[in-house]
């Protein structure tokens, strides 16, 4: 899977930046209120590297992720995604490199309720120019197997249980062969032993090569990623820092 | 090719997993669409469409102006008609034409192997078909030699579907004889299918050569008359001449034939001499349409109802798209997914007119057999009842399906976009995390303003559907002056038995021996001037002792009444007295008036007693006709026309009858007496051919044919609307207030009632229709205003139905918005909040 994923990622070279953000910063305006979503936030994340994002709520690491996924654009800094820069694309072109690029784990699987599971896996893939039928039902199933759930094909979302909903949502962010994994709470809507399955699932990937950026406020899933990023009213902060900080504000 | 499969499917599912929203989007449409086409169908074949025939765009009418000072049997404007010395001039002296056809309708009985049928028939020029550039369906059509001598060549062309009606499409009818009037005629052929008559609305049964007039027509010697204009021409051009060269053309010759008439022409000033032939101008119009008498009839009616039913499609679009929008404001998140996963705005909008394009298709698929059915329902309405074919076709016209279904698609496919702008640019991030199901205003605001049009759309057809609601009752409440109640009209026309005029008295007084005897009968009465049948007989009149002034009109109903007639209809008598047997041929010569003539001339009913009127106008005619009563007026012509002057004649004293209309009061239901009517006329002559059994208010029905029609459309299409408008607002709150979920919740959290939720539901209603009211109001005080003629006994803006439409709109949009309303007074304020 991660082999195939090399061939079809822009190539860089080993050790350099995957992901390089620069000065990021973010400002929702309502109304005549700002909010600092994200400010001035430098972050690197290199091929192959299993980053979490934690902190707590508020802290803007849903936004950081969200721009990071191409869904969201930053009011200000840079961001170059292997190797090229993201942050001023137009609409058309941040869809393509999300379809080609990045592959999405969201907290409520956001799975269409009216598409099969293969389907629902085969719809990134149905979004690229020219894919033959055949090399299309080769990736689905070859991701659905990935993740154990090649024997529900024909079903759909709601005859599955939470877990296997979120398998289905990995599988699909699989299909694409991403050169990174984006994951937002992926157990935030599972009970405990579902969530320790995707997080196991989460770590093969990881272990096969695979680039993941996850966004989590329970730190015994943070400690499965590679490196922990930890940030505090849209900073990056160090993990001692963080205490300090949570300990101030909930003295 | 392979996405839009995918797209197809899924939009197949999607319909399939909604089938309430797909049943109510595709009844919408194809209720708008059948609709649409069924009446434009009508429409394209009364005012627009082409006759089936050869170089139809050289086809041209002629029409002529100036006076005419001669006899005119016409159906429509008396510039249309000629006598046919005109047509044998024009078509033999002209340099313009290439092919010259001259036609009139009448009716005549035929008989064969003892079986009398009434039929319409067409007396044609033997050149006829040759013009046209027809061919047979069997046999042979006429030729120029089946037309010269007058009585030399009885020889008949079947229409194609009399052929397949009444002879069951037996090609041995060829050559045989049947009885045209009681004469012997030989068929010679069949006309093609799908052509009926250069006369667009007419459909004879069969074509008779113009030279046997005489047979068909009994009683008229009038062929070489020059005087006696009756028949229509119909033109083709020479290739490559316009109108405007053939009219320069043919001037010269017009004016000669002007002068020819004019030697015919006693007395009358040099002014009027001169005016007669050089301010007369033979006009030369466009004929690929045909003449139709019946087309101006017809043009109001259809465009109104073309009119209230485009709205009725304009709606159908709007409710479609609010209903798609509604849709797809549930469906934000699944974009957003797709947007998440690379889709690209291309892609999603391909999606959305799939799914758009599905619905048209199925809504354009039932539309389109939806639509012969009510065309057909409306033909049969309009002009059923009568012998013979239905003037039009309820037979799809292939373009106007094409047409109406591309339009269907374009307009679904429009509409499908309008829900692409709600994903056109969607915010992903909140849409992911389940916070972004609130639809930005704009897509609501479209919403809420295509709900408006909608509302707005079904006032003015409410409007509408009310004024001629009240027009119809208006019309139906009108005392005809007569009773109407247990009295069954019939028409006969001896000649077509073959009855010589002097053997016509004689039918008749057996006839009504026979009719007064029969059970259940109470009286028995005929009229040459028939009640209520859109029919006039009107003639100059002179009165003695009266000097008519510069440019009066003189012009009254002369109907031939029998003795019993008032006392049958029960026509109240002012003054004097009734017919009696007594006033027959060898008498003194009597008359009764009525009410408006003796007002009108004496000032009075009783003054009027006494006075002599004379037919005709002009110095040499001597009034010996003495007015012995004064009837109370009656309507005549139709309920709508006002009472024209009449001077009743009783038919003992009319030197020649032909067809009569009896009317027979009966004790019990006068349905009832039809079959015992037919059997006695059978028994006293087995070749009597009775004309249509109508009941008096079925006649009365008739005659507001285009009323009724009009009126039921409108009331159907305003009922329709209404629901339409329901629907679109039913759909519109239940979305809002499904958004404001939250909100309510915090106002209950907060301590509203319930019935503060529902008010705050319901200003939004009120709020929306007020807007929508205020709006089309006015519109609908406009759109009234052009269609004031068809209305009677109402003003277009009549405060009572406005007022009443508004009540009805504002019921309507309050009981769509109870729902929605109730729903959201039941929210929990605990779920409500932990829905956000």
């Amino acid at each position: 899977m991660i082999e195939s994923a090399r061939s079809e990622a822009t190539k860089i070279e080993a050790g350099q930046p995957l992901i390089q953000i620069s000065d990021l910063t973010k400002v929702f305006y309502t109304d005549e209120i700002e909010t600092h979503a994200l400010s001035g936030i430098h972050l690197s994340i290199a091929k192959g590297e299993y980053v979490a994002m934690s902190g707590p709520s508020g802290c803007g690491k849903s936004t950081l992720l969200s721009i990071i996924g191409l869904l969201d654009t930053p009011t200000a800094g840079r961001y170059s995604l292997n190797g090229k820069t993201v942050e001023n694309l137009d609409f058309a072109e941040r869809s393509r490199i999300r379809n080609q690029e990045i592959g999405f784990i969201f907290q409520s699987f956001n799975l269409i309720g009216d598409l099969t599971v293969y389907e629902n896996v085969e719809l990134p893939l149905t979004y690229r120019q020219r894919m033959p039928a055949a090399d299309r039902k080769a990736r689905v199933m070859e991701a659905l197997e990935r993740v154990g759930m090649a024997h529900r094909v024909r079903h759909y979302p709601s005859q599955l249980s939470g877990g296997q909903q979120q398998r289905v949502a990995v599988a699909r962010a699989l299909g694409g062969k991403p050169s990174i994994l984006l994951a937002d709470e992926p157990t935030g809507n599972l009970d405990s032993r579902n969530g320790e399955a995707v997080m196991e699932l989460l770590q093969e990937l990881h272990r096969e090569g695979a680039t993941i950026c996850m966004v989590t406020h329970d730190p015994r899933f943070a400690k499965h990623a590679q490196r922990e990023v930890h940030l505090f009213d849209g900073k990056v902060v160090a993990e001692e820092e963080l205490k300090k900080l949570l300990a101030e504000t909930s003295a | 090719m392979n996405g839009l499969l995918q797209d197809f499917r899924y939009a197949v599912r999607q319909l399939r997993k909604s089938p309430g929203f797909a049943a109510v989007a595709i009844i919408t449409l194809a209720l708008g669409i059948g609709a649409n086409t069924a009446i434009f169908s009508l429409l394209d074949q009364a005012l627009l469409r082409s006759l089936p025939v050869k170089d139809v765009d050289r086809l041209v009418i002629l029409n002529y102006s100036g006076s005419n000072t001669g006899r005119l049997q016409s159906r429509a404007d008396g510039h249309f008609y000629f006598s046919y010395p005109m047509y044998r001039d024009l078509h033999d002296r002209n340099s313009v034409f290439s092919g010259m056809i001259a036609t009139d309708f009448t009716q005549v009985g035929v008989q064969w192997h003892n079986q009398p049928d009434l039929v319409g028939a067409e007396l044609v020029s033997g050149n006829y078909f040759d013009v046209l550039g027809l061919q047979p369906a069997a046999g042979r059509l006429f030729v120029t030699a089946d037309d010269v001598v007058a009585d030399a060549n009885p020889v008949v062309v079947l229409s194609f579907s009399y052929w397949q009606r009444r002879f069951g499409s037996d090609p041995g009818i060829l050559n045989q004889s049947v009885l045209v009037n009681g004469h012997p005629f030989t068929v010679v052929g069949v006309a093609p299918p799908g052509f009926h008559s250069v006369v667009m609305g007419d459909t004879p049964d069969v074509f008779v050569p113009m030279m046997m007039k005489a047979e068909v027509i009994p009683g008229s010697m009038d062929l070489e008359d020059r005087r006696s204009s009756w028949l229509n021409i119909v033109g083709k051009l020479k290739p490559g001449l316009s109108r405007e060269q053939a009219e320069a053309g043919v001037g010269p010759l017009w004016s000669a034939i002007r002068s020819d008439e004019l030697k015919e022409i006693k007395g009358g000033s040099e002014n009027f001499r001169d005016r007669f032939v050089n301010k007369s101008q033979l006009f030369v119009l466009d004929g690929a349409r045909g003449f139709s008498p019946l087309r101006s009839d017809v043009q109001m009616p259809l465009l109104i109802v073309m009119g209230m039913v485009g709205l009725v499609a304009l709606m159908a679009c709007a409710n479609v798209g609010s209903l798609l929008l509604v849709r797809g404001a549930g469906r934000i998140r699944e974009m957003s997914v797709r947007y998440a996963l690379g889709a690209k705005q291309k892609r999603v909008i391909q999606q959305l007119l799939v799914e758009g394009l599905l619905l048209g298709l199925a809504g354009g698929l039932f539309g389109m057999l939806l639509a012969p059915r009510v065309s057909s329902v409306l033909i049969t309405m309009i002009w059923g009842g009568g012998t013979g074919d239905l003037p039009f076709s309820a037979k799809p016209d292939l373009r106007i399906m094409l047409f109406n279904c591309g339009l269907a698609l374009l307009a679904s496919l429009l509409f499908s976009l309008a829900p692409a702008l709600q994903f056109w640019r969607p915010d992903l991030a909140p849409a992911l995390k389940q916070q972004g199901m609130t639809a930005r205003s704009g897509p609501l605001r479209f919403r809420r303003i295509s709900v408006a049009v909608q509302i707005g759309l079904s006032l003015v057809l409410l409007v509408g559907a009310g004024l001629f609601v009240r027009t119809l009752h208006n019309l139906r409440s009108v005392n005809a002056g007569f009773a109407t109640d247990h009295l069954l009209t019939f028409g006969v026309d001896p000649r077509m038995a073959g009855y010589e005029p002097d053997r016509t008295f004689a039918l008749y007084q057996r006839m009504f021996e026979t009719l007064r005897g029969l059970p259940g009968v109470r009286a028995v009465a005929a009229t040459n001037d028939p009640e209520l049948a859109n029919d006039n007989e009107t003639g100059n009149v002179t009165i003695s002792g009266y000097a008519d002034k510069p440019d009066e009109n003189m012009q009254v109903e002369q109907p031939n009444v029998s003795v019993d007639y008032f006392s049958t209809m029960q026509m109240p008598l002012l003054a004097g007295r009734v017919f009696t047997d007594q006033d027959s041929a060898g008498s003194q010569k009597v008359a009764i008036v009525n009410e408006s003539f003796a007002r009108h001339y004496f000032g009075d009913p009783q003054q009027a007693l006494g006075h002599f009127v004379a037919n005709g106008g002009g110095k040499g005619v001597k009034p010996d006709i003495v007015i012995v009563g004064v009837v109370k007026d009656a309507k005549h012509v139709s309920l709508r026309e006002p009472v024209t002057r009449t001077v009743f004649f009783p038919y003992l004293q009319s030197p020649e009858l032909h067809a009569m209309t009896f009317y027979v009061r009966t004790w019990q239901q006068p349905e009832s007496a039809e079959s015992t009517i037919r059997r006695a006329m059978q028994t006293l002559d087995a070749n009597l051919v009775l004309d249509t059994f109508r009941t008096m208010d079925e006649q009365i029905d008739n005659n507001l044919t285009a009323e009724r029609v009009i009126a039921l459309l409108a009331s159907g299409f305003g009922v329709l609307a209404a629901l339409m408008a329901a629907v679109g607002l039913y759909g519109v709150l239940a979305y809002s207030t499904t958004q404001r979920t939250s909100e309510i919740g915090i106002r209950m959290a907060l301590g509203a009632t319930r019935g503060s939720v529902v008010r705050m539901v319901m200003f939004e209603v009120l709020w929306l229709a007020g807007i929508s009211i205020a709006i089309a109001l006015p519109v609908s005080l406009l759109l009234m205003s052009a269609v004031r003629s068809q209305l009677y006994g109402i003003s277009s803006s009549d405060p009572l139905t406005l007022g009443l439409t508004i009540v009805v709109v504002t019921l309507v949009a309050i009981a769509s918005a109870m729902l929605p309303a109730r729903r959201a007074s039941r929210v929990e304020p605990m779920k409500a909040l932990r829905y956000e």
